[in-house]
């Protein structure tokens, strides 16, 4: 493979990675804090992009204004799930948690796809990306559309943004806090449910932001996220189950992987993230950045 | 004299027609023939299939009985969700043939479906008439005496645009397919059909992992290629992810075409006509084809609200050919309604010049290779398509020289 | 003094109890093709086997396994392939058992060193490993078209072509593995798995080795979902890619819960009821994601004891 096609393929990567890499943010900010995996995060993501649309249609509201209200309104009802219903099944084993949010998928996938058929006879819907990112841009070695460099850099951002108020900030240490020790936190006064729910919403609006973002270029259909979230838990599983840094980098990277790895032998690209998987597990059984699991 | 030899004549109709009509009624099983829809009316193929589907054969039983005022039976129409799985297909085909004395399936979407629904269709010797479900299989290596392929094809959809396009100009292609049985058929007639006509394969087809959202590597790769068309393969929602990155990418601006392997109405529906304006495929019908096909369409619309998609015209088709079978054979046998069908030829608002090639039970019809119209030039609301080239029934579909069918 | 009769009754009564459930669902799969169209009574012995199978994993290893469609697929497949080459329907089967035992040392192995639901996230990655590797695989699996109108020969004088004869066959071969699970919870090594399920760390400190307790459950496991795989490909006579589809996997967890985890008769409760909601929906026009999906969410929140878990708490609290 020649050094143009490889770069071409890195970027190509790089945007397949921005939304794994958003995903799984998002479930690792929610395992760390609920311990529970969210089985529904791929339909979230598909929420985001049928939200954006529905604002488009009911208030005529385009991305910009989309890609900040859409992921609100996405963490809003998944908040609303967690008083609602996920907070039934804590104390019980997670895995309960993890059966509720599959039955949820299939339930939410053919409810948008009954409202849809509804309002206009086709379950797909239409979306353009804005038309400031419009068109491409030449780099040099290769002419690459505006939007997903504004995909790769806002990705980036947000996945360093969250980084940085976990890890360097009050609120940051409250999460961990509560994470790690959620009786000891209670003590200090603090109220830990609280927490929970807005953590929540957080990770499920991460989702719902990946959604919008990936509107323009990927087909807008309710089983969109059924897929990609397997790809995610094995990427989840790589970096390290709770791992914010851990799900950040390997998510680029699986991207990166994936995208090369297609262009040397086709076939492998579903499969490769999954034999990633096993190899990882069979040197790290905790995954690359997490930790043993004794110490969880 | 002249009024003895009329009456005579006319009452030795009526006793004529009696008979046949008393011979018809003793020979239906039970005084009613069963039409079988088993379509998906959950899933994927729902929104251009199913509902829709079963009303349409509703339809044609309605407009048989109209037509055929001497047939002394009834029709019946029950619709079934096969819920896209092929287990349910083959389980409820047994089960509605033997249970609620179906006498004939028809619509048949996804090929694993239609495939195990013909495997019992054989069993149980009753016709199987697949509509929605496209796989060459049917008529080649999986053929058998009780299953015929009604509207389309891998080898007819390739065959028609390969060479449509290739003839008009569209010489060179660059095509990409996904990596499973049905794309990397679709792509062996495609590339046979553009050589066949003089055009050229600037590189080889690339197979994409299946199923895939995001396609920049291929459609990069065809900026840098320059062919005058980028032939694309995938199907449902993979082929409306392809087009949408098209558009992204620039490549029409670009003056590469877009060829289409697989191209449903809902499709378009999906990123709107725009996104595909230019677009070349080939289908067996369209609503606003002419006159005869509007008519039929109005009358679908008015009954269930929507515009048909070739697969429901398809099924009320393919409903009616069976029901005028079961009226010329005079029974609903299975056997007898086979051969009724074989070598059968006739000419409706969906099939045109068609006849039932009796070696392989490919029916053969008139097919059209359309593009898509932009918007603006759509006169309403589902006008989507332009026909560019009428392929003859004779020239549409798999020689049976190269038939794999064996029955 | 007075201690001891009374626990010698209850487990007197506890053994009555499992022997009426016992005859009861004999008797209801005895007659069961006479019920309902022969065909769907198969199908509930294949799923209702599937759903013990994974009952031993997850009800009493505590093991929730998220990929078990990839031993009953990967046998289904196998099982076509061995007779539309010419084997028998036993060989056939046994090779499709075999098949999915085989598959179940490298994936059990790197997967129940982890825990909890981490384990369930890696049992789903692998099922969908192998779920690509059949589409692609078109010479062996058919890919998208699937397999379909092998032979089933005769065996033993039987005529397979007859579903009631098919379903008959298949009962046998149910209750051989519904033996082999029962065997196995009642067991010593049972009742270590079930101690290992409760608290590993005491487990470990007695002097069992939790992870090759979970790896031989994992191996038994994922054989008998294979065994299960194999009557649903000879019920049907067709095997497609939905074997070895994600929803496949989440079905038989809702079969299992639905019927009463860790108590290997009520998930062939569960299979029968979810079977009989899916064969009611083929004709009711009625969205089945939504319809499933909502008795998926229902039964977690308020029915997580099952129907059996239900009737035996009740049971025992009169």
């Amino acid at each position: 493979m020649n050094t143009q096609l490889l770069l071409i393929q890195v970027f190509n990567g790089l945007v397949n990675g921005a939304f794994y890499a958003l995903l799984s943010l998002g479930l690792a900010v929610i395992f760390g804090m609920l311990r529970i995996v969210n089985f529904m995060h791929g339909a979230l993501y598909m929420l985001g992009a049928f939200t954006a649309f529905a604002l488009g249609q009911a208030f005529g509201l385009g991305f910009w204004p989309s890609l900040i209200l859409a992921p609100i309104i996405v963490a809003l009802l998944g908040m609303v799930l967690e008083r609602t219903l996920l907070s039934r099944l804590y104390g019980l084993d997670p895995s309960y948690n993890l059966l509720l949010t599959f039955g949820l998928t299939l339930l939410t996938q053919d409810l948008v796809k009954q409202v849809m058929l509804s309002q206009y006879a086709v379950s797909s819907a239409p979306y353009t990306p804005p038309a400031a990112l419009a068109g491409v841009v030449n780099l040099g070695f290769v002419v690459f559309p505006k939007y997903r460099l504004f995909v790769i850099a806002l990705s980036l951002v947000l996945c360093l943004l969250t980084w940085f108020v976990i890890e360097k900030t009050r609120v940051g240490a409250i999460i961990r806090a509560s994470t790690e020790n959620p009786g000891v936190t209670r003590a200090f006064g603090i109220d830990v449910g609280k927490w929970v729910t807005g953590v929540f919403g957080v990770g499920v609006g991460l989702a719902g932001l990946a959604g919008v973002l990936a509107a323009p270029i990927y087909s807008v259909e309710p089983y969109m996220g059924s897929e990609l979230i397997i790809t995610t838990f094995a990427v989840v599983v790589i970096g390290g189950l709770g791992s914010i840094l851990g799900s950040v980098v390997t998510g680029f990277a699986v991207g990166v992987l994936a995208a090369v790895g297609a262009a040397i032998y086709p076939p492998i690209a579903n499969t490769l993230v999954f034999i990633l998987m096993a190899l990882v597990l069979l040197v790290r059984p905790s995954g690359l950045f997490g930790l043993p699991e004794g110490t969880r | 004299m002249q009024k003895k030899t009329l009456t005579a004549l006319l009452s030795t109709a009526a006793l004529a027609a009696v008979t046949v009509a008393l011979a018809q009624s003793a020979k239906l099983s039970d005084n009613v023939v069963r039409v079988g829809v088993l379509t998906d009316l959950s899933g994927v193929y729902s929104e251009l299939s199913g509902q829709g589907s079963v009303k349409a054969a509703q339809m044609a039983a309605a407009d048989f009985m109209a037509q055929n005022p001497s047939f002394k039976g009834k029709v019946q129409v029950i619709g079934v969700d096969h819920q896209n799985k092929a287990d349910v297909a083959s389980n409820k085909a047994a089960e509605m043939i033997d249970r609620q004395n179906v006498d004939m399936l028809v619509d048949l979407p996804t090929s694993s479906a239609a495939l195990a629904a013909s495997e019992i269709a054989k069993q149980k010797k009753i016709p199987a008439l697949v509509v929605t479900g496209g796989t060459t299989a049917l008529t080649n290596e999986k053929c058998n005496k009780y299953t015929f392929h009604y509207a389309y094809d891998n080898y007819m959809l390739a065959n028609g645009t390969g060479t449509a396009v290739t003839k008009r100009g569209g010489n060179s292609w660059y095509i990409i397919y996904p990596n499973y049985a049905f794309g990397q058929d679709l792509n062996k007639q495609m590339v046979a059909a553009i050589t066949e006509n003089g055009g050229k394969i600037v590189a080889p087809s690339d197979a994409t992992p299946f199923p895939n959202t995001d396609f920049s590597s291929y459609l990069l790769k065809a900026q840098g290629l320059k062919p005058k068309v980028f032939g694309t393969m995938q199907a449902g929602a993979d082929l409306v992810n392809v087009v949408k990155q098209y558009n992204e990418f620039g490549l029409r601006q670009q003056g590469i075409g877009l060829g289409i392997g697989l191209l449903f109405e809902t499709d378009v529906a999906a990123l709107g006509q725009d996104a595909y304006a230019g677009a070349l495929a080939t289908v067996p019908w369209y609503w606003n084809m002419d006159q005869r096909a509007r008519d039929w369409a109005a009358k679908f619309e008015k009954a269930f609200g929507k515009k048909p998609t070739w697969a429901q015209a398809g099924t009320y088709s393919a409903t009616m050919t069976y029901l005028q079978a079961v009226a010329r054979a005079k029974t609903d046998n299975g056997d007898a309604v086979v051969k009724a069908l074989e070598g059968h030829r006739f000419s409706d608002f969906f099939a045109r010049n068609a006849s039932i090639r009796p070696q392989d039970h490919r029916v053969l019809l008139d097919v059209y290779t359309v593009q898509v119209k932009p918007k603006a030039q759509a006169k309403e609301n589902g006008d989507y398509f332009n026909r560019v080239a009428t392929i003859p029934a004779a020239r549409a579909f798999q020689p049976l020289s190269e038939s794999k069918c064996k029955m | 003094m007075t201690v001891l009769p009374r626990t010698a009754a209850r487990t007197e009564r506890q053994r009555m109890t499992r022997a009426a459930w016992l005859i009861g669902l004999g008797l209801v799969l005895l007659i069961l093709p006479r019920l309902i169209y022969p065909v769907l009574a198969l199908d509930i012995l294949a799923w209702g086997l599937f759903a013990v199978a994974f009952d031993l994993l997850f009800g009493f290893s505590g093991l929730l396994s998220f990929g078990h469609a990839a031993f009953w697929g990967t046998s289904a497949y196998v099982t076509a392939f061995l007779l539309s080459h010419g084997q028998g329907v036993p060989v056939a089967m046994l090779g499709g058992t075999g098949a999915a035992l085989l598959l179940a040392v490298p994936i059990g192995f790197l997967s129940v060193r982890s825990i909890g639901i981490y384990f369930s996230m890696i049992t789903l990655a692998f099922a969908q490993m192998i779920s690509f590797v059949a589409l692609q695989w078109t010479d062996v699996t058919g890919g998208e078209n699937g397999l379909q109108g092998f032979a089933r020969p005769g065996f033993l004088g039987l005529d397979f072509s007859d579903s009631t004869t098919r379903y008959y066959f298949c009962l046998a071969v149910f209750a051989v593995g519904f033996y082999v699970a029962y065997r196995t919870v009642r067991s010593p090594f049972g009742q270590a798995l079930q101690a290992v399920r409760d608290n590993e760390q005491r487990a470990q400190s007695i002097g069992y080795n939790p992870t090759r307790f979970k790896f031989t459950a994992f191996l038994i496991s994922a054989t008998l979902a294979g065994l299960a795989g194999s009557m649903f490909t000879f019920g049907h006579g067709v095997v497609s890619l939905d074997v070895l589809n994600w929803r496949t996997s989440g079905e038989v967890v809702m079969m299992t819960l639905l019927g009463g985890t860790g108590t290997l008769f009520g998930p062939v409760i569960g299979a029968g009821l979810v079977l009989l909601l899916r064969d009611v929906l083929t004709t009711a026009n009625l969205p089945v994601g939504i319809v499933t999906g909502l008795v998926f969410v229902l039964v977690v929140l308020f029915f997580r004891r099952g129907v059996v878990g239900t009737v035996q708490h009740w049971l025992r609290r009169r």
